[in-house]
């Protein structure tokens, strides 16, 4: 008893905390959602009139649809993505703690700052699109590099078989002669004029600002392109967290697993599939809960792309709160905003729910 | 145990640490007590420096004598919100700055005193010593709200350079739409990395372009019309300067608006208000510029402009109204709008100061300025303000523009679109 009475003194500053920030917040948001209040004057009681009026705003059904597109890709690529980062680095080579570091600096850096390099990398005369510009002039060469190389590799293991020794077709001593034997192949041909850079157009294709959609004239289905955009941000800057949490939980399978599945025949795909994604079952709930709740709230991302893309194409639910409770130049549109959060919450622990149904089933 | 550990905290010499600190705090109190303390808000970033040397320079030594306390709360960032979250939960500023964009909802919201008694009695700060056209901008129903502390325009900026080597006259106040738009051509011909004028596809600045033909945002019953032949006029001329290179979109030449368009030294002219001197003075010091009002419209021999202005307002529920409208006096009275003047900081909203002999000097920024000062009083001149719809009001018509100056929409189906969003968003 006197133990208990201790654990719940020890609780108590965060239960506290919790409470006042948390559950009056929570409650005096569910009460705002019946109200018209606009932060100055009294609020009157409008019954569902909020809810009522959001599911008839084209820009709610939008940010819905966003949210929940937005959500299901993000969770399923960055969960993906991290496993595979984190078998990879799993791995031990040389250097591995140098890239491990490497892949873990875009979660270290502030979202804010990334979204900024983001804005500038996506521009009409940005990084990407010349990048893009770049492999149009120069993809003869990349093409010619690789053929050579393909070709040399081939006459390779071809001649060390017919003399008899064992040779795998990707030996590494010989792609790294093939690869060094194309290079010099294709300096020569660029320096003899052989092959040269293409004459393109400039490549100016609009990323963020712009309504294409993707499929185009996919209707309710199809993404925004900004959007895309914006999920290749937020994968790229989620899944190295994630990557950490599987690569705990990789160091805890036991290596006698591996080593039966050894014995029993099994290659490295079936080892993964039958063995590391199994084990790791507990990790994959943690991701994908903590990624859907992610995802559904993402609100900082569009916030700072801002006006860099028209705003039905990128809002979300949680930028709808935002853009409700503090819209520029007009007076706060409490009941809607907390109405409209009030739905996101329903919508993040049903998300959850279905997650978890769906995760212990399998096992 | 328990009682032992709280005895060490009623210790006496605890206690009579505690005391000294209590009387020390009392008397560094009490002279405060004996004055009226006035709050001041601003935003910050390169405002504070500004503010604190107004404050120190002309309103301390002209409230202090009379017993006022001046406390500067500067707010870093999301000024807008902090000031409605302060205001609705009471603990906002006495003094603070209310930006035209967004002052409409806290006037009907009753957030702000209206200030004609206080007016009517001053000596020193009168509604007719303001630029009438600034004043009507926080006013609603014969109320003032806020006295403008400064405002801004849009001119026409230009690259002398460009025009010298195109050997094309500059732009002048005569041009209309057209004779302009031939100027800009015959830049543009410079070559294929040449462009006319930088097209923002903003309201913010198309907006002064629309009012020229005497559009006008809202008719009779608060309804919004982009489809009337005058807006389609000029939407068109505005999104048809991209042909020939004649407009060019910020983001083409790797820019995100028309102040940084013009410094690439690519591109002729942009429409901007004085807020581009700083940023030339800085990042383009170089640069050969000049400043002319906009074109007019051929049609209507008018030009259009917005206004954007700033006020000091007084919070409604202040304790120290009086005390308040004595620091607002100090905030805007001759010597101080003079000040700020004379240094380029900003453009005076009290009229008399049209004559001051800054405005006289040959240097570009006072010409620049000079321009700016008569935009507000020269056409169809409209505030930066949206009845109390604020950033949704203007966002069909960015939206708009942002779609045909990329190409991804024609200008009829542009406007069909916006006007189906003003038809949900002002009745039809």
């Amino acid at each position: 008893m006197q133990e208990a009475l201790a654990a719940y003194l020890f609780l108590l500053p965060f239960v506290l905390s919790l409470l006042i920030f948390f559950g009056y917040a929570f409650v005096r948001a569910i009460y705002f959602s019946f109200t018209d209040y606009n932060m100055f004057d009294d609020p009157n009681w409008v019954g569902l009139a909020n809810y009522i009026a959001i599911f008839r705003e084209t820009r709610f059904l939008v940010a819905l649809r966003n949210s929940i597109g937005f959500s299901l890709i993000v969770t399923a690529c960055q969960t993906a993505f991290a496993l595979v980062l984190a078998v990879v680095l799993n791995n031990k080579i040389k250097g591995i703690a140098f890239f491990r570091t490497a892949y873990y600096m875009p979660s270290v850096a502030s979202s804010v700052v990334v979204t900024l390099i983001f804005l500038w990398a996506f521009q009409r005369t940005g990084l990407i699109n010349y990048v893009i510009e770049w492999f149009l002039q120069y993809w003869p060469f990349l093409a010619a590099f690789l053929a050579l190389a393909a070709v040399l590799q081939l006459l390779q293991v071809l001649w060390d078989r017919s003399r008899g020794r064992p040779v795998r077709w990707f030996e590494p001593g010989a792609v790294l002669t093939s690869l060094m034997l194309s290079a010099a192949g294709v300096t020569l041909l660029w320096a003899t004029g052989t092959l040269s850079p293409l004459e393109v157009e400039p490549v100016r294709i609009v990323w963020l600002n712009t309504r294409r959609s993707i499929p185009e004239g996919g209707g309710w289905l199809s993404l925004s392109m900004p959007l895309v955009s914006i999920m290749m941000l937020n994968t790229w800057t989620t899944a190295p967290t994630f990557m950490l949490l599987y690569l705990a939980g990789l160091q805890d399978i036991p290596r006698e697993l591996y080593e039966a599945a050894a014995v029993d025949g099994a290659n490295r795909w079936q080892q993964f599939r039958f063995v590391t994604v199994p084990q790791l079952k507990h990790i994959t709930f943690l991701v994908v809960a903590l990624g859907l709740i992610g995802s559904l709230q993402m609100f900082d991302q569009v916030a700072i792309i801002g006006s860099a893309a028209p705003l039905e194409a990128v809002i979300t639910l949680a930028y709808y709160v935002y853009s409700n409770a503090f819209p520029g130049g007009a007076l706060p549109r409490v009941g809607i905003a907390s109405a409209a959060a009030v739905i996101l919450s329903i919508l993040t622990l049903i998300a959850v729910l279905i997650q978890r149904r769906v995760v212990e089933g399998n096992g | 145990m328990q009682s032992g550990r709280l005895g060490r905290f009623l210790r006496p010499s605890t206690l009579k640490t505690g005391f000294v600190a209590l009387l020390i705090a009392v008397l560094i109190a009490l002279p405060a007590a004996a004055q009226t303390t006035v709050r001041v808000s601003g935003w910050g970033g390169t405002d504070i420096a500004i503010v604190e040397e107004l404050i120190e320079r002309f309103v301390r030594p002209a409230v202090e004598p009379q017993g006022i306390r001046v406390v500067y709360e500067p707010i870093a960032d999301a000024y807008e919100t902090y000031i409605v979250n302060a205001l609705s939960a009471g603990t906002a500023p006495d003094v603070f700055y209310v930006d035209i964009f967004w002052a409409e909802g806290l006037m009907r919201a009753g957030q702000l005193e209206p200030l004609n008694d206080y007016l009517a009695k001053s000596s020193v700060l009168r509604a007719e010593h303001i630029i009438p056209e600034l004043l009507d901008a926080f006013s609603l129903n014969g109320q003032i709200y806020g006295i403008p502390k400064d405002f801004n325009t849009l001119a026409l900026f230009f690259n002398k350079d460009l025009f010298d080597l195109a050997g094309v006259p500059y732009p002048d106040a005569d041009d209309d739409w057209n004779t302009l738009a031939d100027k800009l051509r015959r830049v543009a011909a410079l070559g294929p990395d040449f462009y006319g004028l930088a097209l923002q596809p903003e309201y913010a600045r198309f907006g002064a372009f629309a009012l020229a033909t005497g559009w006008e945002p809202f008719d009779e019953n608060g309804h919004t019309n982009v489809l009337d032949p005058r807006f389609v006029e000029a939407f068109k001329w505005y999104t048809g300067l991209l042909a020939d290179r004649v407009g060019v979109h910020p983001q083409d030449v790797g820019q995100g608006w028309g102040g940084g368009a013009l410094s690439t030294d690519q591109v002729a002219a942009a429409v901007e208000g004085a807020w581009i001197l700083g940023f030339l003075r800085d990042s383009a010091p170089n640069l050969a510029y000049g400043a002319v009002p906009l074109p007019k419209h051929p049609g209507t021999g008018q030009r259009g402009n917005l206004i954007f202005t700033v006020s000091w307002s007084i919070n409604a529920r202040s304790q120290v109204k009086e005390e308040a409208f004595k620091v607002l006096e100090a905030l805007t009275s001759p010597e101080a709008q003079q000040w700020v003047l004379e240094r380029g900081l900003a453009l005076p909203s009290r009229a008399a100061l049209v004559d001051n002999p800054y405005f006289a000097q040959p240097d570009p920024e006072a010409q620049a300025n000079l321009v700016v000062f008569q935009g507000a009083s020269d056409g169809y001149v409209h505030p930066f303000k949206f009845l109390n719809y604020g950033g949704d009001w203007m966002a069909p018509i960015n939206d708009a523009l942002g779609a045909v100056l990329l190409g991804e929409l024609d200008a009829d189906t542009a406007l069909r679109e916006a006007q189906q969003r003003f038809d949900a968003l002002t009745g039809r």
